[in-house]
């Protein structure tokens, strides 16, 4: 008796490429780690609204404004930016290549900060910043139900793309809010990426004209 | 080897799109078509095919050292000088390359011949590995083929065995060009494969790849450490990341050296050191050919490609008969090679839509994983040019 040897693989599965029902419901789970915080367009936008000091208003404002420049996407030209932000939504980056050529990187639209809140809310017991934590500025102990502490979420410019005018966005291109006034976010997903100017789409610029496909 | 219709199972298209196939059918016109298999004798698969991709295989891999160390070669290749030194280091460091497909012309008789080998970006390796050995399975659990029918088709099987053995990084990056969904058809079941290995594969487009103190970082600024690219190497070195190539610590998958197997250019020194072999077609450099108006006129028998072509682009062909075929493309500055026309196998397939027969042509894509053959897809064509729209058709063995 002789065994037959396949000329096949003895399984072919797939893990991920599987329907997708598993995974809808995740956007709808409400984030344990999510935190307060604001947006707006302007400081003074803010301080009307009441949710926050007009000196703190302005000093988060500036915060995100000098973080801008910063982090912002970087395009090597302006078309390639509007492509993304829309016509008219890019300005000149401060930076210059190594070549000496102009980066572009889209306007400043808005931006977030943090927000002052009671720990011992019931949104967010448990899972915040711990008091003492040096980022969170202020004299709060566990446990002091009455104290108002600021949310871990750092202050940063917010960008809008061109196909979702609606948006806020990071500069880091996750949706923070369709509206001005506060939200709820993951501090830790949203931190400002700092003092990198990295530049993208260094590989690709032939897929425009040489075909459809790039296998074989 | 013959062509023969089998019913389509009726809720294939369902299955296609439940996986992500979703090219299943390219502006009308089927991509994946199982109206008919082509079905071998276990003796063609083994002696003609699978026996043949080996020795190819390791022909073409015998060539490199004497390119790597050859100006001239090298020049001849297109390879620009910058990256000379790279090439060389990715193949006396045995970085680990991945997988690759030769197109062969074979018709049940005979020696395969090599038509050339797509060894840097080969796609429709998700229809082989996976939906084709779907289909097998299917149609013999309805009866349609016999229990004893077979598949050359091990791919799966040895994708994963190469995640779990090759010395990849992890995490493992996959990038591919946004737009094109069959591109991303193949990264997508590599990254299934890889993650069924146990390893951490994640997706980047190519495009929001970035740069940061010569190393190419993700879209969070991270060291990306190995990059699975289904994008030429041709390209990359002309792009503006190019230089970064020969900065960056990633692993590169297919490693640099695997664009000198990929070029056109392979064929000629293949059959300047192993001429008159069986599997080979007679092939030759046309020198000055990068500008297509200095190119000489090309003669009955014999087919023109450019160094650097995909999915058939800019190829020429001159029959024996003198029928002169010729598929427009953006390669015109490219210098080209001769290589002697070979007739594909011709069949006659029913043509669903407009209810009559008509000619196809066949040619057998063989795969290989690592060094080692891994089965084969067919693609067929109405012409004698196989293009990305050519259609795929499975096969199976049966004695």
């Amino acid at each position: 008796m002789t065994i037959k040897t396949f000329k096949r693989s003895k399984k072919a599965a797939l893990i991920l490429m599987v329907p997708a029902t598993t995974f809808t419901l995740a956007s709808c789970v409400k984030h344990p780690d999510d935190e307060p915080a604001l947006v707006y367009q302007t400081p003074e936008q803010c301080a009307q609204s009441g949710l926050s000091t007009k000196e703190q208003c302005e000093a988060d404002y500036q915060q995100a404004l000098a973080l801008h420049p910063q982090t912002a996407p970087k395009y090597a030209n302006k078309a390639e930016c509007e492509a993304d932000f829309g016509v008219g939504g890019c300005e000149t980056a401060p930076q210059q290549s190594a070549q000496g050529g102009s980066f572009f990187m889209p306007l400043m639209m808005g931006y977030l900060a943090g927000q002052m809140f009671n720990r011992s809310g019931n949104q967010f017991t448990g899972n915040g910043p711990q008091a003492g934590d040096n980022k969170t500025g202020t004299k709060t102990t566990a446990g002091n139900t009455a104290t108002q502490t600021r949310s871990n979420v750092a202050s940063q410019p917010l960008y809008k793309s061109g196909d979702d005018r609606a948006t806020y966005r990071t500069a880091n291109n996750t949706a923070v809010s369709r509206t001005t006034g506060p939200v709820k976010v993951n501090p830790s997903r949203i931190k400002p990426q700092a003092g990198r100017l990295v530049p993208r789409g260094g590989f690709g610029k032939q897929a425009s004209f040489r075909a459809n496909s790039f296998g074989g | 080897m013959k062509r023969i219709s089998i019913a389509e199972r009726a809720d294939w298209r369902n299955q296609a799109e439940a996986v992500g196939f979703d090219f299943h059918t390219i502006d009308g016109e089927p991509y994946w078509d199982e109206s008919a298999y082509y079905q071998f004798s276990l003796a063609q698969i083994e002696n003609d095919i699978e026996d043949p991709t080996a020795e190819l295989h390791q022909m073409a891999v015998s060539l490199i050292d004497d390119i790597i160390n050859s100006e001239q070669l090298l020049s001849q290749l297109d390879v620009p000088e910058r990256y000379w030194n790279h090439v060389a280091n990715s193949w006396r460091n045995s970085d680990p390359h991945l997988y690759g497909r030769m197109d062969l012309a074979y018709n049940g008789q005979g020696p395969a011949k090599l038509l050339e080998l797509n060894y840097d970006t080969p796609t429709s390796l998700f229809e082989t590995g996976y939906f084709q050995w779907i289909w097998l399975e299917q149609q013999i659990a309805s009866g349609l083929l016999p229990a004893t029918a077979d598949q050359f088709n091990s791919l799966q099987d040895q994708l994963e065995n190469a995640f779990k053995t090759l010395p990849f990084p992890t995490p493992l990056h996959f990038t591919s060009v946004l737009e094109s969904a069959e591109d991303k058809g193949t990264v997508n079941y590599l990254m299934d494969i890889a993650s069924q290995s146990g390893m951490d594969a994640r997706y980047i487009p190519l495009e929001n790849i970035g740069e940061y103190n010569g190393q190419f970082i993700d879209e969070e600024n991270f060291e990306i450490l190995g990059l699975f690219k289904l994008y030429p190497w041709e390209f990359m070195l002309r792009e503006d990341f190019g230089q970064v190539v020969i900065t960056s610590q990633t692993q590169m998958i297919e490693p640099p050296w695997k664009m000198l197997l990929s070029n056109k250019g392979i064929l000629p020194l293949l059959w300047q050191r192993y001429t008159n072999h069986p599997n080979l077609l007679p092939a030759f450099f046309e020198e000055n050919s990068e500008n297509a108006a200095n190119r000489p006129a090309l003669e009955a028998g014999w087919v023109r490609k450019p160094l650097f072509s995909r999915e058939g682009a800019n190829v020429e062909i001159i029959t024996d008969a003198g029928q002169a075929l010729k598929e427009d493309g953006p390669y015109n500055d490219i210098a080209t090679i001769r290589q002697a026309f070979c007739e594909l196998p011709r069949f006659s397939r029913m043509n669903a839509q407009t209810k009559k027969t008509e000619d196809t042509y066949a040619v057998i894509g063989s795969w290989v994983v690592g060094d080692e053959p891994a089965g084969i897809g067919i693609r067929e064509d109405n012409t004698l040019i196989t293009k990305d729209s050519s259609r795929f058709v499975p096969h199976c063995i049966i004695d």
